[in-house]
């Protein structure tokens, strides 16, 4: 539900000078959401939904209550607010509670599109149309999802705090297949009118065409060409488990211990950017605290871990502006809008300088929580996974599975893409990640598979 | 509420819906959580909605919205049968559902001790003690415990008669010890990893798992771990626990039995299923003969346990796997038409806001006989490993591998030595045909598993597995490097 900023403040301030809790908290999240799912290369599943939820955090003294609801109506307003008191005050004292953000000022950030926000079923439907015609004019198929929306964040504390933003966002998705090959393509961003459909589908059915008839190599190690998608999704396991002050105080991340040591390649720099225009920008995190750049690697030396106020108290440090959505609050400050910095290199430069090799487009179903501490992560390729010789593409392959500690291969990065491209993260429409692609040198492939 | 639902069924009956069906939910939730004795977070949630599903020209829409007034009902309606209009402009066939009785009915899942009225005090301070009594070792860095409740309420009503209330109350609660030192991080997890154990029961499931009497030697593991050898890598006979066996049965049986999947309209995300819709009725050998396993949303307080699904069709059990050959999927009215079958119940959706898709019920291995001491008992050299770390799989969920938090090594029928860190990978078919014993009744517990992701946008889903503990052999196994 999109209410506007006046109209949402004059609801939302009424109960906040209503409550009796020493600090109040209270957070709105409203969005107006569809999205249209498609396989076999017709759309089977076409949802639109329009929600809301209103997250209220009460302190009496360091004794915290929360409670949530979906609803702006005046009572079940006034019985959350009273659920949250009432938890804090059957709550043990938190000697942590850190207080609440203090006001702020806010970045301006461009994050609503008025036409993304207005695209609806019959626009997303129509636009696959084309795209659908051109799966059929290829002999191939094709499966995926094309999903838009509007959304709208606010903060707002019993400190003074009043952070407002509307976002806007879309994302679409493109597996073509054939019958034993298939290529990905993805976009991300703001604006539907960056949206090019068309060449992503000639993406996804070249991807789908040049890897027909995939040979089976044994796995092993290989020089490996990692596309945007497929960096995106480590990033993105790295942010949980490794980039955050909890894993990070707790022993868990490879950073512990280690600030200010070397620990990845001199060409490694990691930083997140939630002002970063070319991602999804966001001005402020979900306890108000103005959104600023973290580094967080910085030519491969360890630089920073996100903190929430939490955990910045608990630890003697400054809240980053990097809490999580309600629910997350013992998970501390994780950066949601983590950029791995660009090199210089085309994709074709890296393909040339491979001798025998791997191009991955995609993983599947990565997993990192084998041995955090090592950063030592396992999954799968698919969507277009090619054996490089001398230079060349050659071959569509099987896919395999790599076991690879990320350590040890962000040490090797033989050359970064200069391009980045956003990749939608775990935590929705306010986060994304900007990865380059990479090349790196010796890269452990443990299994492999029969398709 | 229902007199809005029953409205909106009549509005869609008058506006051109071949099929639709009105479903209200609201859920409560408490989450408790504790991490070095100090209560990290104490929060209670509750969401309401009404989400529709409406089949106009042979096509499906689906509409949501947590606004509850008349003229918001009807305005859904109508958007869902835009939305569904949209959708058969790239229509190739009509949508056709499979013939099911409009159950009229009320259903209650079954508790002693309803978890929302246990007073808060009395929960805090058993996750207090449990904290406590697991950072007794200067080696435990975090202990952490916790504990979680859902109550869900849901009307649904369609166009063809169904008239269905269910209410379902669920419990589940877990503890975890992470020792550390020098770099090295080793976790114990009780009664199970990522937060515990979950049922549809009252608090009566949470006293049962005796959290405060497991504390001594999840502490004492995780210390033990620190200082265990990494898991020699080759190829060995396991053991394989029941609560990491229930992950095992998730993702190499449960994902890939799903008809959607096997259809291919899951692919672009979760991927699909080498199980594919011409192998059924062939004979064709998943596993052993050992390897019996069924679908089931009737067994008492799993966690995939209901009354009827979010289609109106009525918990039944049926078998996926029978001595070892494929028979059966899970299947919504839809995909279960397609090969000419009903339905068995398996179309959940994650709240009111959420299409139903197909999703694992109680999916359970059955138990044949013996004890996890009896398996080890007869292993003259092999590996038992218990309790998920890690899990991956392909997109057509062949090529697998798990971590486990602890692995121990067995010789001549005992127990010798513990290891870290240590995995074991397979292809699915080999895997479970490679399954030699399977232990027995007295072992085999459902696990709950309240995190199943699955659709786009993502969905979270309540799940369950039956196992007991059971031994393969000649298994990969390795060391997470």
């Amino acid at each position: 539900m999109i209410i506007g900023r006046e109209k949402l403040l004059t609801i939302l301030d009424s109960i906040l000078a209503s409550s009796k809790a020493d600090d109040t908290e209270i957070f709105y999240h409203g969005e107006n959401f569809g999205l249209t799912r498609y396989a076999n290369t017709y759309i089977h599943q076409n949802i639109e939904r329009n929600n809301a939820t209103i997250v209220m955090r009460a302190a009496k003294g360091k004794k915290v209550g929360i409670a949530s609801c979906n609803s702006l109506e005046a009572d079940t307003l006034k019985k959350c607010l009273q659920d949250a008191i009432d938890i804090a005050e059957r709550q043990k004292e938190n000697p942590d509670y850190p207080g609440l953000s203090k006001p702020a000022t806010y970045k301006d950030a461009k994050t609503y599109v008025e036409t993304t926000a207005r695209f609806g079923p019959i626009e997303r439907a129509q636009a696959l149309q084309g795209v659908f015609a051109k799966v059929k004019a290829a002999g191939q198929t094709m499966a995926g999802a094309f999903s838009n929306g509007a959304s709208e964040v606010c903060v707002i504390n019993s400190n003074g705090v009043k952070a407002h933003s509307t976002f806007t966002h879309a994302t679409c998705n493109m597996v073509a297949m054939t019958d034993d090959s298939s290529g990905f393509a993805y976009f991300t961003g703001r604006n539907i009118a960056d949206f090019d459909l068309l060449a992503m589908a000639d993406k996804a059915i070249g991807k789908a065409k040049a890897s027909i008839k995939p040979i089976s190599i044994e796995p092993g190690k290989y020089d490996v060409i990692l596309e945007p998608s497929a960096l995106g999704e480590l990033i993105e396991w790295l942010a949980s488990i490794s980039f955050g002050c909890k894993a990070f105080h707790e022993g868990a991340s490879f950073l512990s211990g280690k600030m200010g040591q070397k620990v990845l390649g001199d060409n490694v720099t990691i930083y997140d950017d939630a002002l970063d225009p070319k991602g999804m920008a966001c001005p402020f995190d979900f306890e108000g605290v103005p959104k600023k750049r973290l580094d967080i690697i910085g030519k491969g030396v360890a630089k920073g871990v996100a903190y929430d106020l939490t955990w910045a108290k608990k630890e003697g440090k400054k809240s980053t502006g990097h809490s999580l959505p309600a629910g997350g609050e013992g998970q501390g400050g994780i950066p949601l809008n983590v950029i791995f910095a660009p090199g210089n290199a085309a994709e074709e430069d890296m393909i040339k300088a491979i001798d025998k090799g791997l191009l991955v487009t995609r993983f599947h179903y990565v997993n990192g929580l084998i041995n955090p501490p090592a950063a030592v992560m396992t999954g799968m390729t698919r969507d277009g996974t090619f054996l490089i010789e001398k230079g060349e593409v050659k071959h569509g392959v099987k896919n395999l599975r790599f076991t690879e500690r990320l350590l040890k291969a962000f040490s090797n990065i033989a050359m970064l893409g200069k391009d980045l491209t956003t990749i939608g993260a775990w935590w929705g429409d306010l986060t994304a990640m900007r990865v380059p692609a990479m090349l790196i040198r010796d890269f452990t492939f443990s299994g492999k598979t029969e398709f | 509420m229902k007199a809005y639902l029953q409205a909106a069924i009549d509005l869609m009956k008058r506006t051109g819906a071949s099929y639709a069906d009105c479903r209200f939910v609201a859920t409560e939730d408490e989450s408790i959580s504790v991490r070095n004795k100090v209560v990290d977070s104490i929060s209670r949630s509750t969401t309401k909605g009404v989400g529709i599903r409406a089949i106009v020209d042979g096509a499906w829409g689906f509409a949501a919205s947590n606004i509850l007034t008349e003229d918001e009902v009807n305005r859904v309606a109508l958007r869902a049968i835009d939305v569904a209009k949209a959708s058969a402009l790239t229509k190739m066939e009509d949508v056709v559902l499979s013939k099911e009785e409009p159950h009229k009915d009320k259903y209650s899942s079954t508790w002693k001790e309803d978890p929302f009225k246990v007073p808060m005090d009395d929960k805090v301070n058993v996750l207090i003690r449990c904290s406590e009594g697991l950072m007794t070792k200067p080696e435990i860095k975090v202990a952490e415990a916790y504990m979680q409740f859902w109550r869900t309420d849901k009307i649904f009503l369609s166009t063809e008669g169904h008239d269905i209330e269910q209410t379902v109350v669920e419990s589940g609660a877990g503890i975890q010890a992470t020792a550390v030192r020098d770099g090295e991080m080793q976790r114990r997890s009780y009664p199970n990893s990522f937060r515990g154990d979950f049922a549809t029961r009252g608090y009566e499931s949470v006293r049962e798992m005796k959290l405060e009497s497991n504390l001594d030697w999840v502490r004492d593991e995780a210390i033990m771990l620190l200082n265990a050898d990494e898991c020699p890598a080759g190829k060995r006979d396991i053991i394989i626990a029941s609560n990491q066996l229930a992950l095992q049965v998730h993702e190499s049986l449960g994902h890939p039995a799903e008809l959607d999947r096997a259809f291919g309209t899951e692919i672009s995300l979760a991927g699909g299923s080498f199980l594919r819709p011409e192998l059924l009725g062939t004979g064709y050998r998943y596993g052993s003969k050992l390897c019996n396993i069924v679908a089931d949303s009737t067994v008492p307080g799993g966690l995939g346990t209901f009354g009827y699904d979010d289609e109106g069709v009525k918990a039944c059990r049926s078998y996926c796997i029978k001595d070892g050959i494929f028979v059966g999927y899970l299947m919504s009215r839809e995909t279960a038409a397609k090969l000419g079958l009903k339905s068995n119940a398996c179309m959940r959706a994650h709240g009111w806001w959420s299409i139903p898709l197909i999703r694992m019920v109680n999916v359970n291995l059955e138990p044949d006989k013996g004890t996890l001491e009896d398996l080890v008992g007869d292993t003259k050299d092999g590996l038992l490993f218990d309790t998920n770390k890690s899990w991956s799989i392909d997109d057509k969920r062949l090529n697998f591998q798990f971590a486990t938090e602890l692995v121990w090594e067995i010789k001549n029928g005992k127990r010798v030595k513990p290891y870290k860190n240590g995995l074991y990978t397979g292809i699915t078919p080999e895997f479970w045909g490679s399954l030699v014993a399977v232990g027995g009744p007295a072992e085999w517990h459902v696990w709950g598993i309240p995190n199943c992701g699955k659709g786009e946008p993502m969905q979270s889903a309540h799940v369950a597995h039956g196992t007991s503990p059971a031994k393969f052999t000649k298994i990969n196994v390795g060391v997470a490097q």
